[in-house]
């Protein structure tokens, strides 16, 4: 019996050639650059505690799917593996929209002994792989904020500026509501804009420090056509201050209805032995969206 | 009351939000990385037509608006409203012109058009997409000019309405309308 071959349309076939020449070039950029490649699982037992990114986890087998490789990761940096990044699919529950899809392609990567700014160069060097050369415009969160809004974060009152939100009480939510509709559409149109200094109750895992009188986190994002590509940090290696913020990001679910999650007691002691380093994650997939011109992730996914 | 939440609701929901019945004509998921998601909803107020964007915390769960559509026959106009027939049970509703709006333009009698009850009170009209339309008045068409494309001229329908129309088509003929646009369509005697 013949089989009717499987009709695809050219684009997506396109797509899949881009897709596979881009994968074997970020490999590449990490070989010429010593960095090696690692696998660390995908399913875990414990979980990576964020308030706001829900994990997909399997009731019968009591596992995560993790939402960044970055605790297996970090576990292989304490037993001094060096240099390391994981090319790896995450999924992130809830997550679906023009931007957003609840599983997609993470290129993360560490750095032992990195500058939080040496990592900023890196990643936009990464970046430039896929759009090309460009000019790289840093700019700290407090001046784009006051930029495209004319509200200082740090001082300024928000609530009159943001739309009416249900269920929204916390500063950082409303200023995270800000930033995505006055401050992100508008970043990066014609170079990279990395925004730094995040406020630090924004610190998530990255150490802090503080500027202008201000404490912020060693925190970096960077952007490209509005489009949220890069988050990276000064790697956080103080035990109690990340119990401390495991605690207060699952309180802060339990106030928003959700469920706690269970924390990683063995991620908390490995990082004891963590040593200096910067890391970041680079979504890969919104690189490919860029590569092809187009505002819609499925339309670059297989 | 039913409701949905913002990861449900898609374009052509009707809901309600203070009060007050919306179409869902878009929504956008929001979400900065390690930020909290939301969702951008547009929304175009059913009576009004008024469109207004509101943002909710995703997961977040509107009110369905009690909205439905019933095909219904216009049988007359009267002096400031349409009465329609449901052609199945018969009933008759009378629909004030100043619900109706702009759509008033495409009343013809004996057409088939959507009626919209909101809460069992009928709030608007729905007219069909393409309108056949007999033209009452309008000027005839300069001879020799039809080949230089779509020259347009004002043209009166038998609703009243003025719509623009190809210069090659003259009074007493029917014309295709997009009610949507209000533009030409095509000829159709």
């Amino acid at each position: 019996m013949t089989q009717e071959p499987v009709s695809m349309p050219p684009a997506s076939l396109k797509h899949l050639h881009d897709r596979a020449e881009m994968l074997f070039r970020v490999r590449s950029f990490f070989a010429d650059r010593n960095i090696l490649e690692v696998d660390c699982p995908i399913l875990s037992k414990a979980a990576s505690v964020d308030a706001h990114i829900d994990l997909i986890y399997s009731e019968s087998s009591d596992v995560y799917l993790h939402s960044s490789p970055e605790y297996g990761m970090k576990k292989l940096l304490a037993l001094g593996a060096g240099d390391i990044y994981q090319l790896s699919h995450v999924f992130r529950a809830g997550e679906e929209g023009a931007k957003h899809r609840p599983e997609f392609m993470m290129a993360e990567w560490y750095r032992i002994g990195f500058s939080y700014e040496q990592m900023i160069d890196e990643t936009c060097a990464f970046i430039q792989l896929f759009v090309g050369p460009m000019p790289v415009k840093i700019m700290s969160y407090r001046e784009a904020l006051i930029t495209y809004t004319g509200i200082d974060p740090f001082y300024d009152s928000i609530e009159e500026h943001v739309p009416k939100h249900e269920g929204v009480r916390s500063r950082d939510d409303l200023l995270n509501i800000l930033l995505a509709l006055k401050v992100e559409p508008y970043l990066g149109q014609d170079e990279l804009t990395v925004i730094t200094c995040y406020p630090a109750t924004q610190c998530a895992l990255a150490k802090t420090e503080t500027v202008d009188g201000e404490l912020v986190a060693k925190r970096f994002e960077i952007y490209h056509k509005g489009l949220e590509l890069a988050n990276g940090y000064d790697e956080l290696t103080d035990v109690k201050e990340q119990r401390r913020r495991f605690i207060e990001a699952n309180e802060l679910r339990v106030q928003m209805g959700k469920e706690p999650l269970p924390i990683d007691e063995e991620f908390l002691q490995c990082l004891e032995s963590l040593p200096d380093c910067s890391g970041v994650a680079v979504g890969f997939d919104r690189l490919m969206m860029l590569r092809h011109n187009t505002d819609q992730i499925s339309d670059i996914m297989i | 009351m039913a409701q949905a939440s913002t990861n449900e609701i898609r374009p052509g929901f009707k809901v309600e939000v203070e009060g007050q019945p919306y179409f869902v004509t878009g929504n956008e998921f929001v979400k900065p990385g390690k930020g909290q998601a939301f969702n951008r909803i547009r929304l175009k107020h059913l009576l009004t037509g008024r469109v207004v964007e509101k943002t909710f915390k995703s997961g977040e769960k509107l009110e369905l608006a009690d909205v439905n559509e019933t095909e219904m026959r216009l049988l007359y106009t009267e002096q400031d409203g349409a009465v329609f027939m449901d052609d199945n049970s018969f009933e008759q509703v009378t629909i004030p012109f100043n619900s109706i709006g702009d759509n008033k333009r495409w009343l013809k009698e004996d057409l088939l058009f959507g009626v919209i009850f909101y809460n069992g009170q009928p709030v608007n009209i729905d007219p069909p997409t393409f309108i056949e339309l007999k033209i009452t008045e309008t000027a005839p068409g300069v001879r020799g000019d039809t080949a230089s494309g779509r020259v347009m001229k004002p043209a009166i329908l038998e609703t009243g309405t003025e719509v623009q129309v190809p210069i090659f088509v003259n009074e007493g003929e029917v014309v295709r309308i997009d009610t949507r646009t209000g533009e030409y369509a095509s000829r159709v005697s």
